[in-house]
């Protein structure tokens, strides 16, 4: 097991910077996603840890030990490849008994090795099989397997689920997650799918355009954005966010939203920060914790369309600048062309600076 | 899947006519394909020759009782040609598989000037096999360049009379269509090489396996089904060399580089004797097909495991 710490890491290709100044500390034995958008940089972190890339500058270490100019298959990390990668023209056997077999570990060790792992992984019916013509689950799980069978400190796991289908990924989530409980390594999972990442890891680091937006609990980067990309990106649909100016009013400090109104008094901890806050901000409001109220208690907002999903309903309320989504666990019974009149739940309401598009916080 | 099936009596009908709808094209193939060879089968059993003054529809009047075969049997000058022919295929095809996939096996990567080179790579398969000849011939002249570049570099002056050595005419032979071929080899297992899927490398690598390691374990065996494809291409080409060689030594000197092809060449066209050629030609179609048959089967197996 390894911690692996990433320091000023730089990669550019050519004049195409995929990543501009990551740091980032992963703890021994974290299950740590990387998330973001297609072209964020996710991937290329990714192989910059596994040694199949060169970072431009930058360190990355395992544990106190520098990783620069350590080969790819001598750094102790284990692949799972977006399409597993498998050697078809083996047998499930041949492919777990790979990495030790290119080692030249004695065959009595490999025998006892693959049988270990097979057993771990469910997989010892299937050894003789063919790897050509099996199941994406049990793929995945030799995938792991060959890794695993060599030790390695480190798990990179780049997009493993995205080839499956929708119906079957909850099964492989909740696979993948008890095999890195069996593991207990450190595990980097590389997805944008933000599901993915919230279900399974430990803490998420969010990306953007090579920029590192956030690092935290799923929760903390769910309830606590630190800046507006992270705040669209995570939660489906994403939250809120309205522009408009602070304004004092009689019940406190208000957002003036402009033709929709003012919002509700902002709670206290965000109202200091939003004070000490120069021109325009973002009110920002989860999706999940709007109610609906009398005329004049909330913003008033015309009905534009209606999904519902079964056990939810999506409305989308206004135009523009000020389209806003409200999610409802029944259906609430509004109608396109209608006016609704929506209060976000105060424990939801962030604000943001305009300019800079960071989050206003208390300290 | 269902399908509505029509009554027997209706389907017979069908049938029927549809055989009678196909019978010009079934003519056609039979006698494209079939024709020719059961007309070698027929001459190959006779004395005939086009000197006979007969037709060869009439050559059943020089029924000659299987002896052109039994001829073949202890024809001495056969057997060593063939022996020959085979020498040059097991030299040749190995050396020109070698240097080809050695060659893929470079282009895979990037490199400056990959461009140029590959087409300068290229240029020796579209010579005309008879101009290749004529410039093998003159490089291995006496007093020719090859001599002189082994002159240069020894210090002595080399005179070897290459095409007049029996051993080393073979050699300059056998030069000259790995010259020619090796790019052919080159171009289809490149083909091949760059078929390899490439995750599959990068995971070897990252479980430890050396470049040797990944060639023997990962590369070769998802190159397999080309592998055979081009060597089966060159085996049945390399069993039939001729115009290069032809025009280099005429099979000489004597008949130290007389192959299959030259052998049959001259029985044509000096001794005359089509119904023994006939003969000889069936004999080798029956070999090449059986080794065909062979090469198809592995190559159907090794088809079984795709990439």
């Amino acid at each position: 097991m390894s911690a692996i710490h990433l320091q000023n890491l730089v990669k550019r290709f050519g004049d195409f910077t995929a990543l501009k100044t990551m740091d980032l500390a992963i703890a021994d034995g974290e299950f740590m996603a990387l998330l973001g958008p297609s072209g964020c940089g996710k991937s290329t972190t990714m192989n910059m840890i596994a040694g199949m890339e060169e970072p431009t500058s930058g360190k990355i270490l395992f544990g106190e030990r520098d990783m620069a100019g350590v080969p790819m298959g001598r750094r102790g990390v284990g692949f799972v490849f977006q399409n597993y990668a498998i050697f078809t023209h083996m047998s499930v056997r041949q492919n777990l008994a790979y990495g030790p077999k290119m080692r030249g570990a004695p065959r009595a060790e490999i025998d006892r090795r693959v049988g270990t792992i097979a057993e771990m992984l469910q997989l010892t019916p299937l050894l003789d099989r063919k790897a050509d013509r099996l199941s994406v689950n049990i793929l995945q799980r030799v995938a792991i397997g060959r890794s695993a069978i060599m030790e390695p400190a480190i798990f990179l796991l780049d997009e493993p689920l995205s080839n499956v289908d929708a119906a079957f990924r909850a099964v492989m989530r909740t696979e993948l997650k008890q095999l890195q409980r069996q593991f207990r390594q450190t595990m980097v999972y590389v997805t944008h799918d933000q599901l993915e990442a919230m279900t399974m890891a430990d803490r998420i680091a969010v990306m953007d355009h090579g920029v590192l937006q956030q690092v935290g609990t799923p929760l903390e980067v769910y309830n606590n954005p630190a800046n507006v990309f992270v705040a669209r990106f995570i939660g489906a649909p994403g939250m809120n966010l309205l522009k408009g100016r602070p304004a004092e009013s009689d019940r406190g400090l208000v957002i003036d939203l402009g033709p929709i109104g003012a919002t509700p008094p902002l709670p206290a901890v965000i109202a200091d920060a939003v004070r000490g806050a120069r021109g325009d901000v973002l009110y920002g409001f989860r999706p999940e914790q709007v109610a609906l109220v009398k005329r004049g208690q909330g913003l008033s907002l015309p009905v534009t369309f209606v999904e519902r999903i079964g056990a939810r309903t999506i409305v989308h309320l206004g135009q523009g600048e000020s389209a806003v989504k409200a999610v409802f666990d029944n259906d609430v019974g509004l109608a396109i062309g209608q006016t609704a009149v929506v209060a976000p739940g105060a424990p939801s309401v962030r604000v943001f600076d305009a300019a800079t598009g960071l989050a206003l916080r208390a300290g | 899947m269902k399908t509505v099936q029509a009554k027997p009596a209706l389907r017979d009908e069908g049938a029927k006519l549809g055989f009678r709808l196909t019978l010009p094209a079934q003519i056609l193939v039979l006698f494209i394909a079939v024709f020719p060879l059961l007309m070698q089968l027929y001459i190959s059993l006779t004395d005939w020759s086009p000197l006979s003054g007969l037709g060869w529809w009439s050559a059943w009047s020089l029924w000659n009782n299987f002896a052109n075969y039994t001829d073949l049997a202890t024809d001495a000058r056969f057997w060593s040609a063939l022996k020959r022919t085979a020498i040059v295929m097991i030299v040749c095809v190995p050396a020109e598989f070698l240097l080809g996939l050695a060659l893929a096996t470079l282009f895979a990567d990037e490199f400056p000037g990959k461009r140029i080179f590959y087409s300068i790579l290229l240029m020796p398969m579209m010579v005309v096999p008879a101009v290749a000849g004529y410039m093998f011939f003159m490089l291995f002249q006496s007093g020719g360049p090859v001599n002189d570049i082994l002159s240069s570099i020894s210090g002595f002056p080399v005179t070897i009379a290459w095409l007049s050595d029996p051993t080393l005419a073979l050699i300059a032979v056998m030069v000259a269509d790995i010259w020619q071929w090796t790019p052919l080899m080159f171009l289809i297992l490149l083909a091949g090489l760059v078929g390899v899927p490439e995750d599959q490398i990068k995971a070897a690598t990252l479980l430890g396996a050396n470049p040797w390691q990944r060639f023997v374990t990962i590369v070769l065996p998802k190159m397999k089904t080309i592998i055979i494809i081009a060597l089966a291409i060159r085996v049945i080409e390399n069993f039939k060399i001729f115009d290069t060689l032809y025009i280099m030594t005429g099979g000489g000197p004597g008949v130290a580089t007389e192959t299959i092809s030259v052998y049959i060449y001259k029985l044509t066209t000096q001794d005359l004797i089509w119904g023994y050629v006939a003969a000889i030609a069936l004999a080798i179609l029956i070999v090449l097909s059986i080794a065909a048959v062979f090469a198809m089967k592995r190559m159907a197996r090794a088809r079984e495991v795709p990439a």
